[in-house]
């Protein structure tokens, strides 16, 4: 379906992931046509007297940015998508004909945005590379100024990582539960009463999740005294996450319908501008990069934690189970040495978690202050990246001790399991397996779902579950 | 005057300054006692029912000897054996937290035992508050990483009577997370009166400049559409009120002067942050075990393990509040480059090479506190990082109070020279930055002293509040 946006309101990131993700169309509704119209005609043309933009120069295409990758086109569909934000309210001062021209750059194939390089005054430089297919022989003055102004990419990024970071946190919180089984740790650390006792609303949230999927677990076979540190201060930890990923959420939230050109035009929205000149420093994201950088350091103390649960978990003497998660009568290393191999994925994301702040460099007296928001972007990806490896190996370690003691766990935590053994059915030394494949297969399917949401659907009871049961 | 907790809800900031800052002493209110009283006899009663049930540190060993049950008959000595096992205080080095932190630390324990969840008697959350009537104990800042927040607090308890304390009172003493609580409640208190501060001198700068007022127009508070920022702009507005049309420059300015609004934006999410993990932290039960009233399934309450003593949110909140002032203090230095290049051109005060070590200081201790990553014991898996999150973000404070201050003398060096006072609400601001450094007129001076006496004099009144210099806003 085309999503129509008339207002800064249509700007949600529902419709940011319907139209990155969901390769859906955009067209310029009437209403927002009628206050374009108006904004260019009395719009920036020239900036406040005295202080009139030069003609900022189109930089070639794709712009001055090289190396390090390239943005996800999906991506790069939500920062068409952000930067008609700034245009549909008229305070830019652009023609309708011009912002349609961009939404109908969504209806083909995006250019290539590269990673490195893009950190600039506002975002000139990866916008560049947006609209290189941008037909600008016609455009006026102004015009130029606002389709390479302000901060639509930090808008994008922000809302992509935040729809990523929603169902990794199911993920972590699904994960940690199927741990919290396997290991037999007692249930008071999630008990409801702690929802007060503690006070906090992420913290709340994180314990309802856990003990959503552990509602039904068995009191029997958990063991009698108190769990390590590292299982009782889940929720907490998790509490953290939360409250990370409600600061991205709602900077992706604020941000998408922002008007951030450099150059505005005060007035109504919908009415005849004022004409009062505004030149501010919108091109500059503040909310962004912070939120991002606190995602990076709560997907790396939650792979901390994960850590510590595998070696938990592996460790006979702690967890009480068989030897490396060796059913009985079988050979072989079973689990141990991805306790090891763990420790890579958190000390990388412990790197990832240095917090990108406003660039060092300055490029002339004029541009002194740069946009840290992509160098945020990349390092929040690794983070989650190396998060997902860890969560990956907890979910291997923590299958396989199900499967070693023939337990399993409580009806919540079926789809959860189901997904991890389609992906790596347990270790029963019976063949040579690939391992090191296996385990990096399940990560990429934890990271293809954290964008999908495909294991948030299982587990909301709207895939088969069941086809996926292995052991049930 | 006493503050006197009877609930939670008496856990407020504003009580933690009166206690903690301004000295004054705390009492138990008499619902505070009898909710300890019936929660203790209740928690005896649940005791008594079954001594073989599993409560950690009573019918438990601590710590990585969890799983060691005590016999029944031998309970109530290992209750009281806490008094004679010694202190656990090991730190040392680093220097020591400010006794005002340390009465914070006192004071935001107490909201364990008020509402009756920490088993123990009145009598034993009495003599905590009378801790406050004296001089508290030393605790040094460094060492004090481990599991929960037991080394720290052994050092806050030192003076503590502890010969006659029974069965389950020994862990809401030791256990829990306070020490963060009060960590997170001494910043906040700083830091939204050193947030107070950059706005004055950032537009006071703004004003040294002549930079053009539209970057901080009321329009942006709904086009940008965020609380924080609007709550920046305002600050700028309000400071600039009134400041004359007059004299600014014509020219594009440096974007230091345009993203203000943004970059102060950024600072007031984080100094929320970082009031909000405070409040809620002040109020919180974290200890553990904690014990749970008599409720529906439950005649008897409950008793159980939880990981309350891991406070996750006031570190990634001193964390952002670090970042935030690591921001503002290469903003700061960039204002300070434009004033001296741009505006006073070769009559600056000579001040701005100072600031590049403050800003790589300042980006230094912005680097993000994590989850430790030493282990104590299979056990004690996880460390908490709140001391190391608060040292950095004080040396982050210290730096930007450095870069203010000389963006302060800048700009004030800068009116001089272009012979303009600034707008009204930033007059008095001005006296002050002149009566601590008054402008530079190439006579002999150590500026280096004089300009350090004016972000000591920035620290003390964030630290107090007051106005900076002895100004009135």
């Amino acid at each position: 379906m085309t999503i129509v946006v008339n207002t800064r309101e249509d700007f949600t990131l529902a419709n940011f992931r319907r139209v990155s993700y969901g390769g859906e169309p955009v067209r310029v509704g009437a209403q927002a046509r009628r206050a374009m119209t108006a904004g260019a005609a009395q719009g920036p043309a020239a900036g406040p007297p005295g202080r009139e933009p030069a003609r900022r120069a189109w930089p070639t295409a794709p712009g001055a940015g090289f190396g390090g990758g390239y943005l996800d086109p999906a991506v790069v569909r939500g920062i068409v998508f952000a930067r008609l934000a700034s245009l549909v309210s008229g305070h830019a001062g652009v023609r309708p004909s011009v912002a349609g021209r961009v939404a109908a750059l969504l209806d083909g194939p995006m250019p290539r945005v590269p990673l490195d390089g893009q950190d600039g005054p506002g975002e000139v430089f990866p916008m560049a590379c947006v609209l290189a297919g941008l037909r600008r022989d016609d455009l006026h003055e102004p015009e130029d100024e606002a389709l390479l102004g302000g901060a639509p990419c930090s808008a994008a990024l922000a809302a992509d990582a935040a729809i990523s970071a929603r169902n990794r946190l199911a993920h972590a919180e699904g994960i940690c539960a199927l741990s919290i089984e396997a290991f037999g740790a007692p249930l008071g650390a999630y008990d409801e009463a702690l929802d007060d006792l503690w006070g906090d609303p992420h913290e709340t949230a994180a314990l309802r999740g856990l003990r959503r999927y552990l509602r039904g677990a068995g009191t029997a076979e958990r063991r009698f005294h108190q769990a390590p540190v590292s299982y009782r201060i889940i929720p907490r930890v998790l509490g953290q996450a939360h409250r990370a990923l409600a600061a991205a959420e709602k900077a992706a939230v604020v941000s998408l319908r922002s008007v951030t050109s450099d150059v505005v035009c005060a007035g109504d929205e919908v009415g005849p501008p004022s004409g009062r000149l505004v030149r501010s420093g919108g091109y500059l994201n503040g909310m962004a990069y912070p939120a991002l950088n606190a995602l990076s350091a709560a997907w790396a103390d939650l792979a901390l934690v994960a850590e510590r649960q595998v070696t938990a978990l592996n460790t006979a003497e702690t967890s009480g189970l068989p030897v490396n998660l060796v059913p009985a009568g079988g050979t072989g290393n079973g689990t141990y040495a991805y306790g090891w191999a763990a420790n890579g994925y958190v000390e990388e994301a412990r790197a990832a978690a240095t917090p990108a702040l406003l660039p060092g460099v300055m490029e002339d007296p004029l541009a002194d202050v740069l946009s840290p928001t992509f160098g945020a972007y990349r390092r929040e990806r690794r983070a989650a990246e190396c998060l997902d490896g860890v969560l990956a190996i907890l979910a291997i370690v923590s299958s396989q001790a199900l499967s070693a003691t023939g337990r399993n766990p409580p009806q919540p935590l079926w789809p959860v399991l189901s997904f991890v053994r389609s992906v790596f059915p347990p270790i029963d030394g019976a063949a040579e397996r690939d391992l090191s494949a296996d385990g990096g297969r399940l990560q990429q399917a934890l990271g293809a779902a954290a964008r999908s949401g495909e294991l948030a659907a299982l587990d909301a009871g709207h895939g088969s579950a069941a086809v996926l049961w292995a052991d049930g | 005057m006493s503050v006197v907790v009877n609930s939670r809800d008496d856990f407020t900031l504003e009580n933690y300054r009166r206690v903690a800052m301004d000295g004054e002493p705390v009492a138990i209110g008499p619902e505070a006692r009898r909710t300890m009283a019936e929660g203790r006899a209740a928690f005896l009663r649940m005791l008594e029912s079954d001594r073989t049930q599993y409560i950690y540190g009573v019918t438990s060993s601590f710590g990585p000897r969890a799983k060691l049950t005590i016999p029944p008959d031998q309970q109530r000595a290992h209750g009281r054996a806490f008094g004679f096992r010694g202190n656990w205080g090991r730190g040392f080095g680093g220097g020591y937290l400010d006794e005002r932190v340390v009465r914070g630390i006192v004071f935001a324990r107490l909201a364990n035992f008020v509402a009756g969840n920490s088993k123990a008697r009145p009598v034993v959350a009495e003599r905590l508050a009378a801790l406050l009537d004296g001089p508290l104990p030393r605790v040094p800042l460094d060492g004090e990483v481990g599991a929960g927040e037991v080394l720290p607090m052994a050092h806050v308890l030192q003076g503590f009577r502890r010969d006659d304390l029974e069965e389950g009172e020994a862990n809401p003493l030791m256990n829990g997370s306070p020490v963060s609580a009060a960590l997170a409640a001494d910043t906040a208190m700083a830091a939204c009166h050193r947030l107070d501060h950059a706005e004055q001198i950032f537009a006071l700068s703004v004003e040294g400049f002549g930079a053009p007022l539209d970057s901080y127009d009321d329009v942006l508070d709904d086009i940008w559409g965020d609380e924080d920022e609007a709550s920046a702009l305002a600050a700028l507005r309000r400071y600039l009120e009134g400041a004359s049309p007059d004299g600014r420059t014509s020219a594009a300015v440096p974007a230091s002067y345009r993203v203000l609004g943004r970059v102060l934006g950024q600072a007031h999410r984080a100094v929320t942050g970082v009031e909000e993990a405070a409040r809620v932290s002040l109020r919180s039960v974290t200890d553990n075990p904690v014990y749970v009233a008599p409720g529906e399934g439950h005649p008897l309450g409950r008793a159980f393990s939880t990981g309350g003593f891991h406070n996750a949110m006031a570190y990634p909140a001193l964390n952002a509040l670090a970042a935030a002032w690591a921001d503002l203090t290469l903003l700061a230095q960039r204002h300070v480059t434009a004033l001296c290049t741009t505006a006073a051109g070769a009559a600056a005060t000579g001040l701005e090479p100072a600031l590049g070590g403050l800003v790589e200081e300042a980006r230094a201790a912005a680097m993000p506190t994590l989850l430790p990553a030493a282990v104590n014991d299979a056990q004690d898996d996880v460390s908490s990082p709140t001391f190391g999150a608060y040292r950095r973000q004080a040396r982050a404070a210290e730096c930007l109070d450095g870069a203010l201050a000389v963006l302060a003398a800048e700009a004030s060096q800068a009116l001089l020279l272009a012979g303009r006072q600034p707008a009204r609400p930033l007059q008095d601001l001005l006296a002050g930055v002149r009566a601590h450094f008054p402008p530079v007129d190439g006579s002999p001076r150590d500026l280096g002293t004089h300009v350090g006496d004016l972000a000591a004099a920035l620290a003390r009144s964030a630290a107090t509040g007051s106005a900076p210099f002895g100004t009135s806003p």
